[in-house]
């Protein structure tokens, strides 16, 4: 957190560096967030690229007396998932859930060993097309805290809503992700 | 406590949120409801599901992507750019084929006799290409033959000589002489073999020149 601080007042002072530093730092949060949102690593990208252009023209708004850089950083992208949801409400089709399990995409990932890859896949395919079908109320308030695990706090600083519908969304998700879950695995055979 | 209440509380209760009292109040109603225990295990499971998922890995040029779009830096030189985008074509077989199109094309070129830093608008003609191959490649086969009857000659020469030398060396039979006011009959002033006595000397002269040699052979007078 300290870090962060500094990076932002480094960068302000035009260091480029700096930025460059925050960038590594958060664009694998700022990414995962996206992706999971979205459920397309190409979307993913270019929305990570829009919200590091807005932090980059909004870094002087950043007050660190208002939360931690990373709760702000949150904030921003959610409100930029949320625009970018809007915006192409009317491209998005109702997909079954077959096909949200069939168009779950491969990406690599660190791991080396053969079968932990194929489980962890299986386990991203199956996470990704459940969260894909979630509203996204829930969806963005399981993201935040089960997959980028922020506290109860930060969600309702990101969120901008109170604590009790923080919690309320959180458990309705979870048991609404539970039952599509076992749906899934249902079909699965 | 009541079925909804418990399944509102569920992932509080999970995550160990709630106080002991609820908490045991909870573990109460769970045991006569099944299907709050079952709902409770279905979210401890996703709960678990979502711990497992490895955070995503996005492509290794996006911070590049970033920097660029925001400070601008790294912007990469045309000389660059131009080497990234030809990149791909710099390949041994690539680099190979073009040595070679390059090689034919100063092969074809150099066999059209057409001088790059002269040209004129008959060069670009094709005909006129294959007209000067034409003939430097029937000059060449004619340079190839004559090298071939030259040492062909040479060597009718020195088989010649050879036997002339040969005739030379041999002993001659005797034969009566007629008596020589000098007495030195059949010996020249040196004291040589008469030459008129060698077997064709008429024809061939140890004097004779490569010159006589290949006039005569002109005229067909040596055998082929």
């Amino acid at each position: 957190m300290e870090q962060d601080l500094e990076l932002v007042k480094r960068c302000l002072a035009g260091e480029n560096s700096a930025w460059e530093a925050l960038l590594r730092a958060h664009t694998s949060k700022v990414y995962n967030l996206c992706y999971r949102f979205t459920g397309s690593s190409t979307h993913a990208e270019d929305l990570t690229q829009e919200v590091f252009i807005k932090i980059y023209q909004t870094l002087k708004s950043f007050d660190a007396a208002q939360g931690a850089f990373t709760t702000w950083l949150s904030r921003i992208t959610r409100n930029h998932l949320v625009d970018h949801y809007r915006r192409t409400k009317k491209d998005r089709v109702t997909d079954s859930i077959e096909d949200k399990v069939e168009r779950v995409e491969e990406r690599p990932s660190a791991s080396l060993d053969p079968l932990a890859e194929l489980e962890s896949r299986e386990v991203r395919e199956l996470l990704q097309a459940a969260l894909a079908l979630l509203s996204p109320d829930m969806r963005e308030a399981v993201i935040l805290r089960d997959l980028q695990e922020l506290d109860y706090q930060e969600i309702t600083q990101v969120l901008g809503v109170p604590e009790g519908t923080v919690k309320s969304r959180i458990n309705r998700g979870r048991l609404e992700l539970a039952r599509i879950i076992k749906r899934m695995k249902g079909m699965k055979g | 406590m009541n079925h909804l209440d418990a399944v509102n509380q569920i992932s509080e209760y999970l995550e160990n949120q709630l106080g002991l009292a609820t908490q045991a109040e909870m573990e109460a109603h769970f045991t006569t409801c099944a299907e709050c225990r079952e709902m409770a295990e279905g979210v401890r499971e996703v709960m678990e599901l979502c711990q497992a998922a490895e955070p995503l890995q996005p492509s290794p040029w996006l911070i590049s992507k970033i920097i660029q779009a925001t400070t601008g830096q790294r912007q990469p030189s045309w000389w660059e750019r131009l080497l990234g985008s030809i990149r791909p074509v710099l390949q041994p077989r690539v680099v190979y084929g073009i040595s070679m199109a390059v090689f034919s094309i100063s092969f074809i070129l150099h066999a059209a006799n057409v001088n790059i830093r002269s040209l004129t608008l008959r060069d670009l003609n094709p005909g006129t290409w294959a007209y000067r191959a034409n003939s430097k490649g029937h000059l060449l086969v004619a340079r190839a033959e004559k090298y071939y009857y030259d040492l062909r000659v040479v060597y009718e020469i020195q088989n010649r000589l050879r036997e002339l030398r040969n005739d030379q060396d041999e002993p001659k039979p005797e034969t009566p002489k007629k008596a020589s006011p000098g007495g030195a009959q059949g010996r020249s002033r040196n004291g040589s073999t008469e030459l008129a006595e060698i077997p064709g000397f008429n024809r061939f002269s140890t004097r004779m020149s490569a010159a006589d040699v290949l006039s005569m052979w002109s005229k067909r007078s040596l055998p082929r």
